[in-house]
């Protein structure tokens, strides 16, 4: 089973760079989520992939085929890859059956009896048996969703993409669904590229996820490595809610911020250099007033702007004394502070977060 | 050893580069070049041979034309009846799109298919109707004036600019009708609501949202009724020569006459095609500019407007409409085919089926009329759709460099009046290397000009409604371009395809304007014909083959609602 290696690719769209100069590899059996704001360039990439669209420059590669360049591009039907679309694409003039059997077509040398088989196979894995003989517009969504799903996997393609396909259903049956897809990639194991926009789903789903930003890779790197070890503000801030705080290096591991000082999690920072932090709302604890210091933790001191209560935890807008901060403090919601009341804020130096690009 | 090492080798390049060639480009291209040629040639022709000159070009041509009297006053005329068509089809259109969109007025399918009739009615047919209806001397309508009042005065004269505007504007008022049902149907009445509790009254919100949300959909109306009657051969041809006026068809047709004078006509032809083009072109303004996405709003209910005790009186003034343009026409067609005597009462010594085993069995001409007119109408559409079908689908899915410029030649003959398309197809077709005059074939290539603009619409419409990722998910699962036009594109598109060879079909079997000036007696049509059988006064020939042509008409309507499950007044122009 072969990866994917995308490099350096760049697509325009109506003068704006979609894709500029993206690279990324898949390793084989991996799956890996394209996750990005929409007008980040990642279904542009996918398409790309595909063989939809054809390159400006950069490299599309296969295993050791070359399948895409600004000189040549082989087209979808060549490239032994399947999709599932946003819409699902569901042929509306063909039964489910007719619709699963379609890429089989092409197989050839399959004869039909075996082709037949394997759909009813896959039909089973998708939990659809004895549907064939409908027709798309009877299906409810999550139902075609599946037919799109049996469609791609029965042809056992080298590469799966996938874009956006949970986004046309509601929220249950999206969050079933996840599951269902990781599973299915599980037992497959397909190399596969997921477009998304929502970042859960991202988290559920692949094995690592490549942030787009602006047409090209701002960060890839698993679930967790993204969320405690983001690199850019733009990643930061889009996996999960993050305090920024701007400032100077003062010493290797610790910056200023007017009147504060932050130790941080590093102690390679060159004294004067302009560094941002980030640091997790739920790794900030709310202490009593003037708690003592500790050693390797910062401990401020703060005033409740709003307190807003979530459930599990209570959301709190603490205004930092001496400084123009305001933070945000994901809180158990055992205790409930009032607005207006003074606190004290204690962050362990490792919550503090360096961001390699400003 | 090596030579079949070096020859595997190479044979894999070979089959790699081949690999990332689309196989179907070439039909693309030819598609494209196809409607090119089929544009390309007569116009240019028709600038060339406008300011042809023995030596050099000339403006000649230009000036000879526009000094000449004769031909200022055809240009006057035109223009009058052109703005009173375009007035009279608003004053009649607006109130009954109004009135079957928004109203309670009853029998509502009814009037929307008496509209439908009037809109597929070939109008010269109508204006033959209504030379026997209101002639001055033998009109069956001033027969019983005289006979009720005694006067000797005719009560009605068809041949007159009034009557002319009359009886065009009968078969005109559908495209006012149809621009504005159509908006009418879009404007939730919420919008109207909204105003409402604002607090604009009842009048208020009529003169404050409905009129100026309708109000382009009018003003568009009223261009595409100047630019039917702009365009108008038959009618004019068969009112106003007697009448002793010309218009600007009937005096380019005239130039046809022996000695043809083809540079003058081509004279003519130019400032009445950019003339065309510009209307056109302010409609399409005036439609892009304000927000119609506003109208197309989702989720809005349309109220109905109760008429209370003027529901019938509705109803009434609507069957007056009717009756100029449908009932009256019909009737007196009808009683023509079956009476040896027209103008005499349908007793049981006047009923005969002569007309029809005459016109249809025993008169040669008439017979080889409708057997051109259907084999015409049949390669016409087949080929139409089939091209319209390639060239619409190259479009939307961007095939080729400049397929924006294929769109813009698809629909580019709209702008071209027949008269004048058939001037420029006879320059052209007349001399090397296309000699296709005298020969059906440039009644074909003349039809399928003419007819290119309604069919590419039409599929244009059909293709929009199928999304990409349908074909492309044919695409990424194997199959090749071609293929995913059989599997998906095709079966989805072809109830679409089915209509657009049908609106192709029913414009050939009634087209007069292009055929009058290309036809040579081998080759006449069936409006040929029956505008050759007024001259000789053949009036139950001419009834017979109009109700033929009105019969395939209306059967080939009822193909399109089957196809599209809606009726034909539902398309936009």
């Amino acid at each position: 089973m072969p990866g994917v290696a995308i490099k350096d690719l760049a697509r325009h769209y109506g003068g704006v760079a979609a894709v500029d100069g993206l690279s990324l590899d898949v390793k084989p059996g991996e799956l890996v989520a394209l996750l990005g704001p929409s007008g980040c360039g990642k279904t542009t990439t996918l398409r790309l992939v595909a063989g939809f669209l054809k390159p400006e420059s950069g490299e599309i590669w296969v295993g050791d085929r070359c399948l895409s360049s600004p000189s040549a591009v082989v087209p979808p039907e060549r490239r032994r890859m399947a999709m599932i679309f946003q819409s699902y694409a569901l042929w509306p003039h063909m039964t489910v059956a007719q619709n699963v059997a379609y890429g089989l077509r092409f197989k050839r040398g399959l004869p039909r009896a075996e082709r037949e088989k394997k759909v009813g196979e896959i039909l089973r894995v998708v939990q659809l048996a004895g549907y064939e003989a409908r027709y798309p517009g009877e299906l409810s969504g999550g139902q075609q969703q599946r037919v799109a799903v049996a469609r791609a996997l029965v042809v056992e393609p080298e590469i799966l993409l996938l874009d956006e396909p949970l986004s046309n259903l509601d929220a249950n049956l999206r969050e079933e669904m996840r599951f269902e897809i990781r599973r299915l990639h599980e037992e497959f194991a397909i190399t596969t590229l997921y477009v998304t926009h929502d970042q859960g789903e991202a988290m559920v789903i692949s094995d690592r996820i490549a942030v787009l930003e602006r047409g090209r890779v701002a960060q890839i790197g698993t679930a967790d490595e993204l969320f405690h070890q983001p690199r850019t503000r733009f990643v930061a801030e889009f996996i999960g809610k993050t305090n920024l705080v701007d400032g100077m290096a003062v010493k290797p591991d610790a910056i200023a911020h007017g009147p504060l000082t932050f130790r941080v999690a590093s102690d390679t920072l060159v004294p004067g250099a302009h560094v941002a932090l980030s640091i997790r709302p739920h790794h900030i604890e709310l202490v009593a007033p003037n708690a003592p210091k500790e050693d390797g933790v910062n401990i401020l001191q703060g005033s409740i702007e709003r307190a807003s209560f979530l459930g599990e935890t209570v959301d709190y807008q603490v205004a930092v004394k001496d400084s123009d901060l305001v933070v945000r403090v994901a809180a158990p919601a055992v205790a409930r502070l009032r607005p207006g009341g003074l606190v004290g804020l204690r962050i362990p130096r490792a919550a503090c977060v360096v961001l390699a690009e400003g | 050893m090596s030579v079949s090492t070096h020859r595997r080798a190479s044979g894999a390049t070979l089959r790699g580069r081949l690999e990332g060639v689309d196989r179907s480009l070439p039909v693309w291209v030819a598609t494209a070049l196809a409607i090119v040629a089929l544009m390309a040639l007569p116009l240019a022709w028709l600038g060339y041979m406008s300011v042809g000159a023995e030596q050099g070009t000339t403006f000649g041509h230009y000036r000879e034309v526009f000094r000449d009297e004769a031909l200022r006053k055809a240009l006057w005329h035109t223009l009058v009846l052109a703005f009173w068509t375009g007035l009279v089809s608003v004053a009649l259109g607006a109130p009954l799109a109004w009135l079957t969109a928004r109203t309670n007025v009853p029998g509502k399918k009814l009037i929307r298919a008496l509209v439908m009739a009037s809109f597929v009615t070939p109008p010269f047919l109508g204006a033959f109707a209504w030379v026997m209806l209101a002639g001055p001397n033998a009109g069956l309508l001033n027969r019983m004036w005289r006979d009720l009042t005694g006067a000797t005065d005719p009560l009605l004269d068809i041949f007159t600019m009034s009557g002319l505007v009359f009886v065009v504007t009968m078969y005109t008022f559908p495209y006012v009708y149809i621009m504005l049902a159509n908006t009418l149907a879009l404007i939730a009445s919420d919008l109207e609501d909204a105003a409402a509790i604002h607090g604009a009254g009842r009048l208020g919100v009529a003169l404050t949202i409905t009129l100026p949300l309708v109000a382009p959909a009018i003003v568009s109306g009223f261009i595409l009724a100047v630019l039917q009657a702009l365009a108008l051969f038959g009618s004019p041809a068969i009112l106003a020569l007697p009448a002793g006026f010309h218009t600007i068809t009937t005096q380019v047709w005239s130039f046809f006459h022996f000695p043809p004078k083809v540079e003058q006509a081509a004279a003519v032809s130019i400032p009445l095609l950019l003339a065309t083009a510009l209307l056109l072109l302010m409609q399409k303004r005036l439609l892009g500019r304000r927000g119609y996405a506003t109208v197309g709003g989702k989720g809005g209910q349309r109220r109905t407007i109760a008429l209370g005790i003027w529901r019938y009186p509705a109803l009434a003034a609507v069957f007056v409409v009717m009756a100029g343009s449908i009932f009256l026409p019909y009737a007196v067609l009808a009683k023509a085919a079956f009476a040896r005597a027209w103008a005499q009462p349908l007793t049981w010594s006047n009923v005969t089926l002569a007309n029809f085993t005459f016109t249809l069995f025993e008169y040669s001409s008439t017979k080889a009329a409708i057997l051109n007119t259907v084999e015409l109408g049949l390669a016409t559409a087949t080929m139409g759709a089939g091209l319209a079908a390639l060239l619409s689908y190259v479009t939307n899915r961007r095939l080729v460099v400049g397929h924006q410029l294929v769109a813009f030649l698809a629909l580019a003959p709209v702008v071209i009046p027949g008269v004048v398309l058939a001037v420029a197809l006879f320059i052209a077709y007349t001399r090397p290397p296309f000699v296709l005059y005298g020969t059906l074939a440039i009644l074909f290539v003349a039809y399928l000009t003419k007819e290119m603009p309604v069919g590419y619409a039409q599929s244009d419409a059909t293709f929009r409604s199928i999304p990409p990722d349908l074909e492309e998910a044919g695409r990424i699962l194997g199959a090749g371009r071609l293929r995913v036009l059989r599997d998906v594109t095709a079966p989805l598109a072809r109830s679409g395809i089915i209509a657009a060879w049908c609106f192709i079909f029913i414009g050939v079997i009634r087209e007069l304007s292009a055929s009058i000036i290309l036809f040579t007696p081998n080759t006449r049509v069936m409006s040929v014909v029956i505008f050759d059988l007024k001259e000789e006064g053949q009036f139950g020939a001419i009834a017979v083959l109009g109700l033929a042509m009105l019969a395939m008409t209306f059967a080939t309507v009822s193909v399109v609602q089957a196809a599209l499950g809606r009726d034909v007044l539902g398309v936009k122009e």
